[in-house]
């Protein structure tokens, strides 16, 4: 039997997949929340004077960064409640792992960032007379937060799509409920076309509001 | 202790980089209302001493007092001296995300608890003062660099410092811009400002300083007024250096 493309299978399969976006964008959402201040902090820890806080930045980094995700979903949700005793939910494990994860990510971004700033910002900061601290938050972080938001975008798109590899924990986000819907009506073309096409409208859509943002900065550099 | 009328007294400064002494003994007062211009060659040492004085850099031995302050000792609040002297760069360093307004009152409002509009007040004061009123709610993009450093001037004026350092404030400059950035630091020495300034202007050197000092290799080779500094000049390499301008 030949392989017959039918389009209304698309269109039923929409508004089945929206439960499963909602998801999706909310681990998203709230991993990155928490992906960005973990990475805050372990970027500013890989430039701290402090030796350990330095390395401690460091280890964290390079281990999420040389690990899979999928792996980071598998041993969080089914490895850790062997050793803590404590269950958790494929959703909470799901932002957990989203927030590690990209927080390792985030932290180079912030490095880069902060590190990217003249140093001569800084000891004008100091020599009128501002503390470590005040030239960090009212000097070098504004400054490199501009410069964070085009590789932050990246990283949105990126931990997007990554929620897909949590079907393996069971999270019932978009890609999960275009499978559940494969093992009812057996239409993968059209039901994993539509799913596809779902996420690319997302990423497009970020990638588009990020050079909008681009182009707003330019302009207002060249004010 | 160290004579009360110096606002600067360096004693027998060494700095090192790794193992390399960039610093090699360097002892300088400097008089409240005092200007001083420091003359030498690049990679001299004129900055590093600059940045020691306002402790940008740890020195390695030796001892900078500023308005009777040890630099270096434990008890002295290091950001409290800071913002009484004033450093003026020579690649400005004005913060390019705050309006020229905010860069002169962030020290103020964060520093001194001042608050905003009394601070707004001062900064208007002091652009008026550099020659440029009209620019307070511009950002440093729209400057051109002699305006860009006169507020970096009144930026570091806003915190009413003991003594201003000044490095190479001219250096980066097209030289149609050098004179209103000249002009406005012959006015604080007017003023009685006491000042510091590595530069390679022999004008504003013969014209404005008190004491003019030739550094080479880490050292103080030569001190004097600038009259006998410039017509009598003694050491080999002071002549040499001359002889090349
Ligand atoms: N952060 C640094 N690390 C290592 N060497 C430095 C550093 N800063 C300056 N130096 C060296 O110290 C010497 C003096 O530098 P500097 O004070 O900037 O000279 P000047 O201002 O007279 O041109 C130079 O040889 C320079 O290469
Ligand atoms: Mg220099």
């Amino acid at each position: 039997m030949a392989f017959q493309f039918k389009p209304e299978v698309m269109v039923d399969t929409l508004p089945l997949l929206a439960e499963g976006l909602e998801l999706t964008i909310y681990i998203t959402l709230l991993g990155l929340a928490f992906g960005f201040i973990i990475g805050t902090v372990a970027g500013l820890g890989r430039l701290s004077q402090n030796r350990i806080n330095r390395s401690l930045a460091g280890i964290y980094i390079e281990i999420i960064r040389g690990t899979p995700m999928i792996v980071q979903a598998l041993f969080l949700y089914f490895g850790v409640p062997l050793v803590s005793g404590v269950r958790i939910d494929p959703i909470t494990a799901g932002v957990i792992t989203i927030a590690v994860n990209s927080g390792a990510y985030i932290a180079e971004i912030v490095r880069g960032a902060v590190q990217s700033i003249d140093a001569g910002q800084f000891e004008a900061g100091r020599s009128i007379g501002l503390t470590h601290n005040q030239t960090m938050l009212s000097i070098i972080w504004p400054q490199a937060f501009r410069r964070m938001i085009p590789p932050l975008g990246n990283q949105f798109i990126i931990s997007l799509k990554d929620t897909s590899l949590l079907t393996v924990i069971g999270v019932a986000e978009l890609t999960r409920s275009g499978q559940e819907i494969v093992a009812v009506n057996f239409r993968s073309f059209e039901v994993y076309l539509t799913v596809a096409i779902v996420y690319l409208c997302m990423t497009l859509s970020i990638a588009k509001g990020l050079r909008w943002y681009e182009k707003k900065l330019m302009a207002r550099s060249r004010r | 202790m160290s004579d009360t009328s110096n606002m600067i007294e360096i004693r027998n400064l060494h700095k090192n980089y790794g193992d390399i002494e960039v610093i090699k003994g360097v002892d300088l007062s400097v008089k409240q209302g005092e200007v001083v211009v420091i003359l030498g060659p690049s990679g001299s040492g004129k900055s590093t001493v600059l940045r020691c004085i306002n402790r940008l850099e740890e020195i390695t031995s030796g001892s900078i007092v500023v308005d009777g302050y040890d630099l270096y000792a434990k008890e002295t609040d290091i950001n409290y001296v800071r913002s009484e002297a004033g450093m003026v760069f020579q690649q400005f360093n004005l913060f390019p995300h705050l309006s020229v307004l905010q860069n002169i009152t962030i020290g103020l409002i964060k520093v001194r608890k001042m608050d905003k509009a009394e601070a707004d007040k001062i900064a208007l004061s002091l652009l008026d003062k550099v020659g440029l009123p009209d620019k307070a709610a511009a950002y440093p993009d729209q400057l051109s660099g002699g305006q860009k450093q006169r507020v970096a001037i009144a930026r570091s004026l806003a915190m009413n410092p003991k003594v201003i350092l000044f490095d190479e404030p001219t250096s980066a400059l097209d030289p149609e811009l050098v004179g209103e950035v000249l002009d406005v630091m012959k006015n604080l020495a007017d003023e009685g400002m006491t000042m510091v300034v590595v530069t390679h202007e022999m004008g504003f050197a013969r014209e404005v300083a008190d004491r003019v000092i030739f550094i080479a290799d880490g050292v103080i080779q030569e001190e004097e007024a600038p009259d006998e500094f410039f017509s009598n000049p003694k050491n080999p390499r002071l002549k040499d250096f001359l002889g090349k301008l």
